[in-house]
């Protein structure tokens, strides 16, 4: 049997195969359910109406500026850490950064008020320094801006860095050599290197944006600063008005589709690859040097002020009452049950689906042809639907489910949080399992055949040692998407099934800040303690 | 991990021992966090239920009573709520439109309301007036009227709730509707800049009041009561708006999907006994339905009194509620 | 004697098309050298003979034989890559173990065995040492007694000394010289270094535009 042979490979094709066609059956259930439920008269009339253009245009207006500024902000950040990169706490800093995708995005609405908030640290500290406070709340379009650049920059510079950091050190010789200034070395050699990965974070971090929800819903502020996400999760929930939500829902579905066909060469590449501290051989002049260290500076201080002071003000909260209460203790079980079995079935997935998507990409296990590539991009694709069909258009999807099927609000409930946590993790983890099983394929197909090296055998040997710490990565990353993830939950929320980052919501709705900043503490710590110590656990166990 | 497992076990456990004890019915009522929470007059009206039905009272508490109406038809038929208490006279009409109350059959000619009681499926608790609370050490100088509200200085910020949810909110839409009729959207898009942020419920906003983020805040006449008599504190008062106040009559219903309607019917009669009259002044801080021996606390007679009670007609509001919910989105943008 | 004869296969990608006639044969203790361009059809050749590929029509025979249509486990052959030849995570004697026994048991014959062999190569002293400590010629030499271990007649090697420096080249070649006649095996050398068959090689074959030819040195 020839190894182009695909009968070789029937095991590997069945399983993933068989998860991508479920992917995409959701996909396609997701529309059909909410296309049955529309009331062709009611729908068609009037379907846009001068406020749904309204919140597309809002929707569209603050993706794009939270896009622009996180795109200038990382940008600048990157290229002031690689030209320093030798002071001491670096690695903390780069280390934080890369942690801001695994933050709840509740801690940091919370961490931002408490800093920038009307009766803030700022607002505080201005009054009694200058007699002078902000008129501007911070609830609008400025506090959801500066959310997503928070969460957005440093998720920028994190991956411009490596890009930087890959551009080799001899064109920067050359480019000394011939007496560029700064903005030629930049335009020649910079930023060529980081056009193509700008292209694709962009692109990413604008569905991102466009599709915020949590962010958007608690600091938005009033209805004027909606975006279609949260305007359908209030057409459910406050207005009990399926079919605007139907409408809402067609309307973003239309424009995401679009979004993630444009932007198909997505690729979210985080990797937790070491950032090298190899010299770049150029020394910076010194106004450039207090420039980027004041840059380094500034970014170091807005990304860790929010989270000292959720330590802060966390400490100061009472702990005894927090843990008496047994929503709390509900919450906290129900979300970590969510977040184990999401991230256990999330790296089974991305293993299996990444199996069967290398057969489709080597080109000694299939033949290079358009057929090929096409069902190479229908298996990403399967992977990234999330991407397309966003938390709350799922969840809508699921309540009008629970509609039909008698079953408690509940069960639907737990069903929902734990496939969207599922398919909201996949495209992450499919990003960073794949690259090292094509590549182990790539390489070691051939010797394995000749050793008669298959199945579990195969995998002890070939596969597992080359992609464990990656595993290891995906799972602590997707426990921790999960545990911070207010999305469906808000929804179906209500006493019988609740998360954490439901309860923190609730809590801060009701203003009981000090209750709230315990409560975001102990999450925070939960999350951070999880993505540090979880993958180092195994691997030190293991590693001998 | 197993530590946790443990605790699970162990807590589940309990849980089952703890049902088990209870073979009394239990009804079921979902209302707002602020009337089910421990400062609230949930302890004392569950106390003295108890005493005389022989059953659990539970209550289920949501941000605003429109939420918890949601709720229940989020829910469905597997909704566990008996009565839903805390719509009000304005907002019962999105309830009626649902129809899942039925009619409650009590006599409601004897109740002390400054307006005649005509809803069949729908039965009054309490009532008030909404007025704007502020601060009176913070804040100097309040404006007399709605027209004097849009002369205040640039930073002169209110928190509102939203009319979708709140009925507060709707309140305080059919309020301005009540004074400048076809002028409302007029005067919403010039009151939009000094609308600090819209709420989803009322305690929210009140919250957010009391942490000094606002000038006033969208609440009752009564609130000060609450100030007065539990906190000793006498700065915190109600702005008397000249054209008068538009009222608000609290009212509970009875859901057709309930499985304990004969309790349910107990329940309504009591809110409307002297016991439970007692309680609501200095609990939920508004007027009874009822005037009892007792009478209201001598703390109510300082309170600003509202020159006169404003109301829309029920069938209008029930008309309309959508079409002026829409106007008020689209002129605070 | 390892015949291959009219070996066809045609290689279509895109709009490249490449059409391949392999004729040759090796006999016993003799070492054949595989010669030609980049792009010529070594790679194919020799995946075709370690039944990687299947041909279009003609046929592999050993000792009369017909192995056309064996999978590349079943074939009485060994192959020796260019690259990737062991697995970093495991120790020496473990990579070579890999060769006769994929399970986790592994007896005591099989262990003694390993450890001669491992002799044979020069690599005495290196068992328990991590594959990803050794350099480019230690790899190869516990590929090459991993190959051994198999006991198979025929010895495959692709290119297999890329990249060594001369000195740690001129000993492979040696090695595999010597092997070759201790063992009476039938080695295929594909290299595209000329001198590598000048060396060793008993008879050379250039690969060109698609077909085997007899190379005869000057």
């Amino acid at each position: 049997m020839p190894l182009n042979s695909i009968y070789r490979f029937r095991l590997s094709l069945i399983p993933g195969g068989l998860l991508s066609i479920l992917l995409l059956f959701l996909a396609f259930a997701i529309f059909f359910i909410l296309f049955s439920n529309i009331d062709n008269k009611d729908f068609f009339s009037s379907i846009i109406t001068s406020r749904i253009f309204d919140l597309v245009r809002f929707t569209v207006y603050q993706a794009l500026l939270s896009t622009l500024f996180s795109i200038l902000l990382g940008t600048v950040l990157a290229w002031a850490l690689t030209h320093q990169n030798s002071f001491k706490s670096r690695s903390y800093l780069i280390a934080l950064l890369s942690s801001s995708l695994i933050l709840p995005t509740l801690i940091v609405v919370f961490g931002i008020i408490t800093v920038l908030g009307q009766n803030g640290w700022l607002n505080r500290a201005l009054l009694y320094l200058f007699d002078y406070s902000f008129e501007n709340s911070i609830y609008g379009l400025s506090g959801i801006l500066i959310a997503h650049v928070y969460l957005n920059a440093s998720f920028v510079a994190r991956s411009l860095l490596h890009v930087f950091e890959s551009i080799p050190k001899e064109r920067y010789k050359l480019a000394k050599s011939l007496n560029f200034s700064t903005i030629q070395r930049f335009r020649y050699i910079e930023f060529p290197a980081i056009k193509l990965s700008l292209r694709s974070i962009s692109s990413t971090i604008f569905l991102l944006c466009f599709t915020s929800f949590a962010i958007v819903l608690t600091l938005g502020g009033s209805p004027s600063y909606n975006t279609l996400e949260v305007a359908i999760y209030e057409a459910i929930k406050i207005d009990f008005d399926i079919p605007l939500a139907l409408k809402l829902a067609f309307i973003q579905l239309s424009i995401t589709i679009v979004l993630v066909f444009l932007s198909a060469n997505f690729k979210v590449g985080i990797s937790d690859i070491k950032t090298s501290t190899q010299k770049i051989p150029w020394l910076e002049t010194k106004k450039l040097r207090i420039l980027q260290i004041s840059i380094i500076l500034f970014s170091s201080i807005l990304f860790i002020l929010p989270l000292v002071s959720i330590l802060i003000d966390g400490l100061g909260a009472n702990f005894i009452k927090i843990f008496s209460d047994i929503v709390f203790i509900e919450s906290f079980i129900t979300s970590l049950i969510i977040a184990s079995i999401s991230s256990i079935l999330t790296v089974l997935f991305a293993l299996l689906i990444s199996d069967t998507r290398r057969n489709f990409n080597i080109n000694h296990r299939i033949k290079k042809t358009k057929f090929r590539s096409f069902i190479n991009m229908i298996i990403a694709f399967s992977g990234n639907i999330y991407l397309a069909i966003p938390s709350l258009i799922l969840g809508l999807g699921f309540f009008l489910l629970s509609l039909k099927f008698e079953a408690p609000l509940s069960y639907w409930a737990f069903g929902s949080v734990l496939c969207a946590n599922i398919l909201m993790s996949l495209p992450f983890a499919l990003s960073i399992l794949y690259p090292p099983m094509a590549n182990v394929a790539q390489r070691y197909d051939k010797l394995s055949f000749s050793l008669n090296l298959k199945g579990s055998k195969r995998w002890l040997y070939c596969e597992w040692p080359y992609i464990k710490s990656s595993v290891l990565y995906v799972f602590a990353l997707s426990f921790c998407l999960s545990l911070g993830d207010l999305g469906v939950i808000a929804l179906f929320g209500s006493d019988e099934i609740s998360t954490l980052p439901w309860y923190l919501y609730n809590l801060m709705g009701s203003y009981q800040t000090k209750d709230a900043a315990g409560v975001a503490l102990i999450l925070l710590i939960l999350t951070l303690s999880v993505f540090i110590f979880l993958p180092r656990i195994f691997t030190r166990k293991k590693d001998v | 991990m197993i530590k946790l497992l443990k605790y699970l076990t162990c807590f589940s456990l309990l849980i089952t021992l703890l049902q088990a004890e209870e073979n009394k019915p239990t009804l079921v009522v979902y209302t707002y966090d602020s009337f089910a929470a421990s400062w609230g007059p949930a302890p004392k009206v569950k106390e003295a239920f108890e005493k005389t039905c022989n059953c659990n009272l539970k209550f289920v508490s949501t941000s605003s009573s429109i939420t918890a109406l949601r709720k229940i038809q989020l829910e469905g038929s597997n909704t566990k709520a008996d009565v839903l208490l805390g719509l009000d006279k304005s907002s019962a009409g999105i309830a009626r439109n649902t129809n899942l109350f039925i009619n409650h059959n009590i006599d409601t000619s004897k109740l002390d309301l400054p307006v005649k009681w005509k809803d069949k499926e729908f039965l009054p608790y309490d009532y008030g007036y909404f007025a704007f609370v502020y601060d009176s050490l913070k804040t100097k100088k309040v404006p007399k009227s709605f027209d004097e509200l849009l002369l205040m200085p640039k930073n002169f910020k209110i928190i509102i709730q939203d009319p979708r949810s709140s009925t507060p909110g709707l309140g305080l839409l059919l309020w301005i509707k009540k004074i400048y009729g076809e002028n409302a959207d007029a005067y919403w898009k010039e009151l939009s800049p000094r609308i600090l942020t819209v709420t989803k419920g009322w305690s929210e906003a009140y919250g957010l009041f009391l942490k000094g983020e606002a000038d006033m805040v969208l609440s009752y006449t009564t609130s000060p009561a609450y100030h007065i008599i539990a906190e000793n504190k006498t700065n915190y008062k109600t702005a008397n708006f000249k054209e008068g106040h538009y009222g608000q009559v609290e009212v509970s219903g009875i859901l057709k999907s309930s499985k304990q309607k004969k309790l349910a019917k107990q329940f309504l009669e009591f809110t409307n006994s002297e016991t439970f009259a007692d309680i609501i002044p200095t609990t939920n801080w508004l007027y009874p339905v009822v005037t009892t021996k007792k009478g209201l606390p001598k703390e109510f007679s300082s309170l600003e009194p509202a020159s006169k009670m404003l109301l829309l007609e029920d069938d209008d509001i029930e008309k309309n509620r959508k079409k002026y919910q829409n106007e008020w989105l689209n002129a605070i943008k | 004697m390892f015949n291959i004869s009219n070996l066809k296969y045609t290689y279509k990608e895109n709009e490249i098309k490449n059409d391949y006639n392999f004729s040759l044969n090796v006999k016993q203790s003799e070492i054949v050298g595989i010669i030609g361009q980049s792009g010529s059809g070594k790679s194919t050749l020799l995946d075709l003979l370690a039944g990687f590929l299947a041909p279009i029509s003609g046929n592999i025979t050993f000792n009369d034989i017909d192995i056309t249509t064996l999978n590349t486990e079943n074939r009485p052959l060994t192959i020796l890559f260019q690259k990737y030849n062991t697995f970093e995570h495991l120790s020496v004697i473990k990579n070579v173990l890999l060769g006769i026994n994929t399970s986790f048991k592994v007896k005591e014959e099989e262990i003694k065995e390993a450890m001669i062999i491992l002799k044979e190569v020069g690599l005495d002293g290196f068992e328990d040492k991590l594959a990803s400590t050794l350099s480019g010629g230690q790899s190869q030499r516990v590929a090459l007694a991993r190959c051994l271990i198999r006991k198979k007649p025929i010895l495959l090697l692709d290119e297999p000394f890329t990249g060594l420096d001369s000195n740690t080249k001129e000993k492979m070649l040696e090695l595999v010289k010597e092997i070759t006649e201790k063992l009476k095996l039938y080695t295929i050398m594909v290299t595209h270094d000329l001198s590598d068959c000048e060396k060793i090689a008993n008879r050379v074959y250039k690969v060109e535009n698609g077909k085997t030819s007899i190379f005869k040195f000057v």
